[in-house]
């Protein structure tokens, strides 16, 4: 590997400076003069015929600019996915029934917030109470409620399936009639949230023909593709702004209601419109992660080698079809890409139930589907007498192994990851060893291991990046991208690259970024192909600009472009340091003797450039992703087994990120993603009952506190080189890590306790119950001896 | 979101507030660091006309009195509480019961007497009721209970969560209230009602002034242990206080004191386990017997998540752990931990 | 002083409003305010710092915690009126002349900032923390910071940062 000078390296985030010092400005810190306040009014039912709404009374209040319903939009609806075969389902205001508790029905705009509140108070709207369904496994019978009747439907009777994913290869029942050992399970995820600390915030402000947007979102130009099509406005007359982010995880790329109503209330006013969501609202009208039931049958041969798998998966999608569609075709491809399965039948749906509608969260269905196939593995192995690494070694995926949907693991690290992991954690002396040889006291400790895999980057609009080098004629740089910042350090990776293409130090790029105006596309921050796409995106702007740079001063110093380099804003000759030239002399050069060049940069990038779209998401054909990243983590727990009060003590992170742009941002990722994974193996749970959010404050929906975390161990297993001038292939980490350390835990927790838990969260109150019935067992088959005796 | 209107005035003096409390009838509230009043005044659940500000208050620090026992002012903040170091040294039980409200920044506004006199919670009451359980329960003044339909008006399930309150109790700690007549003292254990719809037995004009604890005894032992999920910020499953006095002998009891909080409409007293305990020596069978016989006495209310199996579970087992703790510590100290 | 009082009690009579005084970063700030407003909003939208964030606007999630006479608070439960002449300090206080305090540099260095919208309450209660306590152990940290919470980094780069403020052997990560 040639000498790095900024990529690779730990260096400080470019916005840290703004953010330690409160000068970052979030969406709710833009102020406007004469802006208005928004407020939504709500369904109070889960499933309701609007009979009526007048908003006479509303608009007539002193202070009320505006009241919107429906009827004030062009009835033109959106949707996470928009193809032939799941057309965009939603409006942006109910129309003649509401879905869910909390579904936007109109939306007023006033002086103040006091008056808003009370404009609220003063829409009437009569409703005729519907039969309602929350559970999707009911909601899948014939004569369930139907929620969307107009919607097309699935083959049989099913009314509520908002979409499906099938596919097939080998024979699975062969399959399992040839296997040693066949075991059948199922697992279900309980409904968890994003608990993102910046609520939903929109600020959107029609000036002069063009509505001006302020959003907290992940990716500016899949908002406004969303926002203008329902605002029927050309994209050129939505410009969504640059603001900082404060986290989404996933909850925050759907289009929501909000955004059009601020939007389409600033249109109607001529005033700048502010909508804040509050706390409560997000926990009990947004958009919460996706909760699955998995069925998995699997069959092994005696050594453990998987023969063939079955799989059925029932996604609880909520009122609208949203993400759901995806989720259920991304359980399939975080199944199939660990381990080989040479036969496999998956199965998934998408179900409609009375419930506010799902949104991705970190991970997409990864963890779910890794927690629920790692816990069976073990069980397996388990059985047949392998031990939980070899038999993960046995099934992985080798480097180079070409998939079943034409995908290609390149230079996929998955057994180095697990190798290393059960190394670094001294897994198999530690593995059993409380269950053989029971400590005194009452706590338990238990190691597991979780293995998964996630993709860097797929095609979904916008579908590719393009970064812009503008070099400054003092030899400094602006970059413009599209790249959005929410957390995870975009706009210092994407300056590194730029600063080590181009030999510059970091303090003297600038980067403007996430404004659809000023900034060429991005693909967002919600595929995992940040560092991916736009990164060599940057790298070939950088690289455009150095080429440049490099032409001219070859020109100038009659020097062979090969013989230059370029370091420290000079280009110099690479064996004597003393010809050389300044950027500033070659930026006047360019200028004086190519007409006018001032140096710009432009690269753009976009993954699987031979696909021409995403695969089918009913039916898995065509290529996924060229960039699987692979992880191997491991969980070491404590369970108190009077109690059943469990908590992760150690998790260690084997992934192969490809190469590491930055370090200390990978650990971070690292970091914030077992955080999240113990919060959702222990403590979290959105409680729901009919459909209405029983614990919708930060008090009772409980996320980790600074008491919970865990010793937190990471190592890479770096597959891939950065060089000067060449396209990489860094892989994911911002959302792969999450699913084996969930999994690893629930493994570990059997390892300490022998209680096999197939749901999460594992509370106590579950292990306790597992505990009880382990003993009773045992008791059981004491008496029994006693009584042959 | 925002609030509603509403009128201020700062009282000078407990004297003075209790004045203004009693002119505005129950429209009134004081108001302390006001991490309880707040919340519930954002949430649209109490719509005072007038808070009365006790902020120009200045509490005395905790104190020893000539008999021994320490006098705690109502309007002492919890941090201060939790760092006292007479508190630390003479009560502490107090001490850790301050030590584990809410969060720090909590702790650095609540005051003695607002945790006190929290308001019990409910999954379905702690919400704004904007679009969710809009109609008002009987709590809220109206005419239904969401989580058990069945019951009638007098009947609240609502849980009592003080952390302090059960530290009090087995204290046998006395609570100094002001009102418009004077000043009263009541048992700590008498100030709870045990009824959710109004938790203390407190007047709308009156205020807590202080409260006091007695000299700890010979054989004096203490315990206190507060079960949550994540081991800080929350409000708990269950809060345990112990009190022992042991015999000479440091394996009899004399007397037991077990009290219980967040798993009712008030703090309780687990009396026939107390009982149970008194006279008897103190091994490990007999404390764990005592905690199982207390869980079933409780008789928990299921809230927040939590079964009524699993918190009497969890109580059966965390009562045992702090009796043996409060035995330990008669043990080790001689006398007053 | 007076004269202030005066007018305050005339605003009263004629808005619901009253002018209070707010020391604020070490600079007097007189704003007129009704009993309803809380702190974080006065702080925010009536003096506009920004830095101090609105999350949950019920006291559960530390985001808009700032420091009134030395103690960290929740100013979305915090009515502006009982702050009548105190002392508060919010973020945007923490750099003395531009040069970022201890615990910033430590956040940048630890790399203890991602999102960055709990990072301003953070740093108030873990500036209060080390002004009352120098050397804070790992407990005493997670006691002072419990009431803030953080989805993005997980919490050990923070506990990492207070430690290397404190001068407690941890080295920076990031340069």
């Amino acid at each position: 590997m040639s000498e790095l000078s900024y990529v690779g390296k730990s260096l400080r985030r470019k916005d840290g400076p703004d953010k330690v010092t409160g000068k970052a400005v979030y969406t709710q810190d833009v102020k406007l003069p004469n802006t208005l306040v928004g407020r939504i009014l709500r369904s109070p039912h889960p499933h309701a015929r609007i009979l009526r709404i007048d908003t006479t009374r509303a608009k007539a209040l002193p202070g009320v600019k505006a009241v919107i319903t429906v009827e004030d939009t062009r009835g033109i609806r959106h949707g996470f996915v928009e193809t032939p075969r799941y057309p965009p389902d939603q409006e942006v205001l109910a129309r003649d029934k509401v879905v869910h508790v909390g579904e936007e029905i109109a939306a007023v705009a006033a002086v103040d917030h006091a008056t808003a509140q009370a404009a609220l108070a003063l829409i009437e709207v009569d409703y005729e109470s519907l039969p309602a369904v929350f559970d999707p496994e009911e909601a899948m019978k014939p004569g369930a409620p139907e929620i969307h009747p107009s919607h097309p439907k699935a083959p049989g009777n099913h009314s509520n399936i908002g979409g499906t994913t099938e596919t097939e290869w080998g024979d699975v029942e062969k399959g399992f009639a040839e296997s040693d050992y066949v075991r059948e399970d199922r697992f279900e995820c309980q409904l968890r949230t994003h608990g993102y600390l910046e609520p939903h915030v929109t600020l959107a402000h029609w000036e002069s023909d063009k509505l001006n947007v302020w959003t907290s979102s992940m990716g500016v130009f899949v908002k406004r593709a969303k926002l203008a099509k329902v605002l029927d406005l050309p994209y050129s007359s939505v410009r969504i702004h640059k603001t900082y982010v404060g986290g989404t995880f996933g909850g925050k790329i759907d289009l929501y209601s909000h955004e059009y109503c601020a939007s389409r209330l600033s249109m109607i006013t001529g005033r700048p419109v502010q909508i804040v969501a509050s706390r409560e609202e997000i926990f009990s009208a947004y958009r919460h992660a996706q909760p699955l039931i998995l069925e998995i049958k699997t069959g092994v041969k005696r050594d453990g080698t998987i023969v063939a798998q079955r799989i059925r998966a029932i996604n609880n999608a909520g009122a609208y079809r949203g993400s759901g569609v995806v989720v259920i075709f991304l359980a399939w491809g975080f199944t199939m890409a660990p381990y080989r399965i040479p036969n496999l039948k998956y199965e998934g749906f998408s179900v409609y139930t009375n419930h506010t509608v799902r949104a991705p969260q970190r991970g997409h269905g990864a963890p779910k589907v890794r927690f629920a196939i790692e816990s069976q593995l073990d069980m397996i192995a388990e059985a047949i007498g392998v031990d939980p690494i070899t038999i993960r070694l046995r099934n992985a995926r080798a480097p180079g192994e070409q998939l079943p949907n034409g995908d290609n693991t390149h230079r996929g690290g998955l057994i180095d990851c697990i190798a290393l992991a059960a190394q670094k954690s001294d897994f198999l002396a530690k593995f059993g060893r409380d269950r053989k040889a029971p400590p005194k006291g009452s706590i338990r400790r238990g190691i597991g291991i979780g293995v998964s895999a996630y993709m860097g980057g797929t095609l979904i609009y916008p579908n590719g990046s393009a970064v812009i080098v503008k070099m400054n004629d003092d030899g400094s740089v602006v970059v413009l991208t599209g790249a959005i910042d929410i957390g995870q350090g975009s706009e210092t990776v994407i300056c590194q690259i730029v600063a080590e293409e181009l030999g510059i130090g970091m303090d003297d790029i600038k980067v403007i970024s996430s404004d659809t105006d000023t900034t060429p596309q991005d693909i967002g921050a919600w595929i995992s192909g940040m560092t991916y796409v736009t990164g060599n995106a940057a790298r070939q702007a950088a690289g455009n600009a150095r080429e440049k740079l490099l032409q001219v001063a070859s020109e100038k110093l009659g020097v062979p472009a090969e013989n230059l380099v370029l370091k420290d804003k000079t280009v110099r000759h690479r064996l004597d340091p003393e010809v050389k030239m300044t950027y500033r002399e070659v930026i006047a050069a360019s200028v004086a003797l190519h007409r006018g060049d001032t140096i710009i940069g432009e690269g753009f990038w976009r993954t699987m450039r031979d696909e021409p779209t995403h695969p089918s998401l009913a039916t898995t054909k065509g290529r996924w992703t060229e960039n699987y990243a692979f992880s191997a983590q491991v969980a070491e727990v404590e369970v108190d087994i009077e109690t059943g009060e469990a908590r992760l003590v150690k998790a260690l992170t084997v992934h192969d990120c490809g190469f590491p742009i930055n370090p200390a941002l990978v650990k971070g990722q690292v970091d914030g993603q077992v955080s999240m994974a113990l919060g959702h193996a222990f403590m979290e749970e959105v409680i729901t009952k009919d459909g209405y959010t029983l614990n919708p404050n930060w008090l009772d929906y409980r996320m980790p506190t600074i008491h919970n975390m865990a010793i937190s161990e990471d190592a890479d297993v770096i597959t891939e080189e950065y060089r000067v001038g060449q396209p990489y292939r860094t892989k994911e980490v911002g959302e792969g890590l999450i699913s084996g350390i969930l999994a690893a835990m629930g493994n570990a927790v059997y390892d300490a306790t022998g209680v096999r838990l197939r749901a999460t969260p594992f509370t106590a109150e579950k292990i306790l119950n597992g505990l009880k019935a382990i003993e009773y067992e045992a008791k059981k088959a004491r008496q029994g001896e006693a009584a042959r005796v | 979101m925002i609030l509603a209107d509403f009128d201020y005035e700062r009282a000078d003096s407990l004297e003075d507030a209790v004045a203004l409390l009693g002119r505005m009838g129950g429209d009134a509230r004081p108001l302390a660091g006001g991490t309880d009043l707040l919340p519930s005044m954002r949430m649209d659940n109490v719509r005072p006309g007038l808070l009365v500000s006790l902020t120009g208050i200045e509490p005395r620090p905790p104190e020893a009195l000539q008999d021994g026992s320490i006098r705690i002012d109502a309007l002492s903040r919890l941090a201060n509480l939790e760092n006292s170091d007479l508190l630390r040294s003479r009560v502490p039980m107090l001490a850790e019961s301050a030590h584990v409200v809410g969060g720090n920044q909590i702790r650095q506004m609540g005051t003695l007497g607002g945790n006190l006199c929290q308001e019990t919670r409910c999954l379905q009451l702690d919400q704004r009721h904007d679009y969710q359980f809009v109609a008002p329960c009987f709590k809220r003044g109206g005419e239904c209970c969401y989580p058990y339909p069945r019951n009638g008006p007098d009947t609240c399930w609502s849980v009592y969560m003080s952390d302090i309150a059960p530290a009090l109790i087995a204290l046998d700690a006395r609570i100094e209230i002001l009102g418009e007549a004077g000043s009263r003292s009541v048992r700590a254990e008498e100030f709870f009602s045990g009824n959710g719809l109004k938790p203390v037995r407190l007047g709308h004009s009156e205020l807590v002034r202080a409260v006091t604890v007695p000299p700890a005894p010979r054989g004096f032992g203490w315990g206190f242990h507060k079960s949550t999920v994540r081991g800080g910020l929350e409000f708990g499953m269950a809060v345990i206080a112990v009190a022992l006095r042991l015999a000479d002998d440091g394996k009899t009891c004399v007397e037991a004191r077990i009290a219980i909080g967040a798993v009712r409409e008030g703090p309780v007293r687990a009396s026939a386990a107390e009982r149970a305990l008194a006279g008897a020596a103190l091994d490990d069978e007999r404390l764990a017997s005592a905690a199982g016989e207390a869980s079933k006495e409780i008789n928990p209310l299921p809230h927040h998540g939590f079964t009524k199996r699993h918190l009497m579970d969890n109580i059966r087992v965390y009562l045992r752990r702090t009796l043996a703790k409060a035995v330990e510590r008669v043990r080790s100290s001689g006398r007053a931990a | 002083m007076l004269d202030v009082i005066r007018r305050g009690a005339a605003a009263k009579a004629r808005t619901g409003s009253q002018l209070i005084s707010l020391c604020v970063n070490g600079e007097w700030r007189e704003v007129a305010v009704k009993p309803r407003h809380t702190l974080v909003e006065v702080i925010r939208d009536m003096i506009g710092l920004t830095g101090t964030k609105a999350s949950c606007e019920s006291g559960t999630c530390g985001a808009c915690t700032v420091l009134i006479d030395g103690r960290p608070v929740l100013s979305c439960i915090t009515l502006a009126i009982e702050c009548d002449g105190k002392q508060i300090r919010t973020v945007e206080g923490l750099a003395e002349g531009g040069k970022l305090s201890a615990i910033q540099e430590a956040f940048l260095d630890q790399g203890a900032v991602q999102c960055g919208f709990c990072t301003p309450g953070m740093l108030m209660s873990a500036t209060a923390l080390l002004e009352r306590n120098p050397k804070p152990d790992r407990h005493d940290i997670n006691k002072a910071l419990e009431g803030n919470l953080c989805r993005c980094t997980g919490y050990n780069s923070i506990v990492d940062a207070v430690l290397q403020a404190s001068g407690q052997g941890v080295k920076p990560v990031t340069k």
